[in-house]
């Protein structure tokens, strides 16, 4: 614990002193751009009417909301993921990936202090992507807040432990940019983002399952734009936390074996 | 070992190709020092040469252009697209991300209202032609974005000086870093859509002529918009600050992925601004709605003004930021 509080000082310090504002306001961007896409085409082109498919598919015909939420948990998903995937390798190209792992610190302590920073960030950024959606005159008229935090932490569970396996193969790659924007574009394409994933064909709904952001979307839609409350959604909500555990002791286990790769490539 | 072999460990094919271009970039000769194997055999002073006709001269400048291009398209190979990872960035995120716009968009087109407002999006094939020129439109600017970006490393590895005290023209290193990025970054995409276009028998073309003309409409622009990045970028400070600025809000005022009818007004004129929405109305128009040369006329025009303006634009940065570093030492465009 006194490792993960200390690396989120740490990021915290570092950060304050050079906020990455580019990348933030990009990652906003392509919230609200995404939002504002479907907002024109809903309004200039549909005249305001969806077709009878989605409704059956989605429960419901309230397009914007949809799209709201998606955008909302994609920023939230794609913001983590920069944060905690590229901690490890970050530290590589300082030239500090050494001294980390000389340090008498668990990794697994380091990246949760990593997360709960990358945490406290992100949910700002989101939370002025849903004050955009608001000015928009998007509501979510059936919320359960218990149900929706719950999906929160969940889905916040689940990329951490998807970071942990990236970070991993990140640094055994020494690249990041096409690992984490094929993982983005999948994510977006597969995990019923911006559109239900039953339009795709089976094969890629199959491919969808083995992400655990696909049940934690199920979970927050349900939360956030169908009252469900906890018991309905207990299912949708296990699968997520069990595939989050599946990838998280997949990564600590590939992690050790990653850093020595690193280490040893790099000297 | 047969007299051909070039080198030992035997040069990939492209870099076959371009490497004996390129190498003649600075044609060095035998009696001036830096050359291996010592001053050459003395020689008479020259007479002075008789004027060259002006073709000689427009033959020289293209020579010297095409050495650069050369040049500037075998370093961005080696550093950048010779690896098969780039594949990823060129094919498999446009195509993942045309998908997703697809799928996100049908809902609407499906829908019981779209189709009196936008005829085009009533027919699923259409629709998906639309997205997909969108995305090839896209692919062709973004990637002069991405390329400016890099080139802006130029500044900060040092290598800027060296490209600007060698004698190659200012002008033509900016159009040559651009069109060398173009053409490496869209080749694969351009193919493959191209393919699935006549796959699947979705165009509407007025006839064969048309396929130069589109193909010309997308690269003259893209390079022009490249040429004026460029010059910004290397005279700019904060280059992620442009890229992300170019990044998703090109695509929403250029009708990438909604009709540019979609648009409020201010968003129209801003988008009309760009190269982008010019060269995606010629394409659209040609591809998809069956437009001749003179139904496209005005958007050649159009278009074709807006090449000199950036033209004219790159030429200004360069003067300007140039001017400035002579005097001031800062490499900053005001």
């Amino acid at each position: 614990m006194p490792v993960a509080w200390a690396t989120l000082r740490r990021t915290w310090t570092m950060t304050g002193r050079a906020y990455p504002w580019s990348y933030a306001v990009g990652c906003l961007l392509t919230g609200i751009l995404t939002i504002g896409l479907s907002y024109l085409a809903l309004h200039a082109v549909g005249g305001g009417t969806v077709a009878a498919d989605f409704t059956a598919r989605t429960g419901g015909a309230d397009y914007l909301g949809y799209i709201a939420i998606g955008a909302g948990a994609f920023m939230f998903t794609v913001r983590m993921l920069l944060w905690s995937s590229k901690a490890l390798i970050t530290e590589q190209r300082q030239g500090t990936l050494g001294a980390l792992l000389v340090a008498p610190a668990g990794r697994l302590p380091y990246l949760l202090g990593f997360t709960g920073f990358a945490l406290a960030n992100t949910v700002v950024e989101v939370g002025l992507l849903g004050g955009f959606a608001a000015l928009l005159g998007i509501t979510l008229p059936a919320c359960q807040p218990l149900a929706a935090l719950a999906g929160v932490l969940a889905l916040a569970f689940a990329v951490f432990a998807l970071s942990v396996v990236l970070g991993a193969l990140m640094i055994v790659a020494g690249e990041a940019h096409i690992s984490q924007n094929t993982v983005f574009l999948a994510v977006s394409l597969l995990c019923g983002i911006t559109f239900p994933n039953s339009y795709l064909p089976e094969p890629a709904r199959l491919l969808a399952e083995t992400l655990p952001v696909t049940s934690a979307m199920d979970v927050l839609r349900g939360a956030l734009s169908h009252g469900a409350g906890l018991a309905d959604l207990a299912p949708r909500l296990l699968t997520c936390l069990a595939l989050g555990a599946g990838y998280l002791l997949l990564g600590l286990l590939v992690l050790p074996g990653a850093e020595r790769r690193a280490i040893e490539r790099s000297y | 070992m047969s007299g051909r072999a070039q080198h030992p460990g035997g040069l990939p094919s492209t870099e076959a190709l371009l490497l004996p271009l390129a190498d003649r970039l600075l044609p060095l000769r035998p009696g001036e020092p830096g050359r291996p194997g010592g001053p050459g055999p003395v020689r008479p002073p020259r007479r002075p040469r008789p004027p060259r006709p002006a073709a000689r001269l427009i033959g020289a400048e293209l020579r010297h252009a095409g050495r650069v291009f050369a040049a500037e398209a075998l370093k961005q190979h080696r550093t950048m697209f010779g690896q098969p990872l780039v594949v990823a960035s060129m094919l498999i995120w446009p195509l993942l991300q045309l998908a997703a716009t697809y799928y996100t968009l049908h809902p609407i087109a499906a829908g019981s209202a779209a189709a009196a407002r936008w005829p085009l999006a009533a027919d699923p094939a259409k629709l998906l032609g639309f997205l997909a020129t969108g995305a090839l439109a896209w692919a062709f600017f973004f990637s002069l974005v991405q390329s400016a970006w890099n080139f802006s490393y130029e500044r900060t590895t040092g290598t800027l000086e060296l490209l600007f005290l060698s004698p190659a023209g200012r002008l033509v290193l900016m159009l040559a870093n651009g069109a060398g990025a173009l053409l490496q970054n869209a080749w694969l995409l351009t193919c493959f859509l191209g393919a699935a276009a006549f796959g699947f028998g979705s165009l509407d073309v007025a006839g064969p002529w048309m396929y130069p003309v589109v193909l010309l409409a997308l690269l003259l622009p893209a390079m022009a918009w490249g040429a004026l990045l460029n010059s910004l970028m290397v005279f700019s400070r904060d280059s992620t600050f442009v890229y992300t600025v170019l990044d998703d809000p090109m695509w929403f005022v250029g009708g990438v992925r909604l009709p540019v009818f979609a648009l409020p007004g201010v968003l129209r004129v801003l988008g009309a601004a760009l190269p982008l929405t010019g060269s995606l109305a010629v394409v659209r128009g040609a591809l998809l709605e069956r437009q001749g040369l003179a139904a496209l006329a005005p958007a050649l025009a159009w278009l074709a003004v807006l090449c000199a303006l950036l033209l004219a634009a790159a030429v200004l940065a360069l003067r300007l930021g140039e001017a400035r570093a002579q005097r001031t030492g800062g490499l900053r465009l005001v």
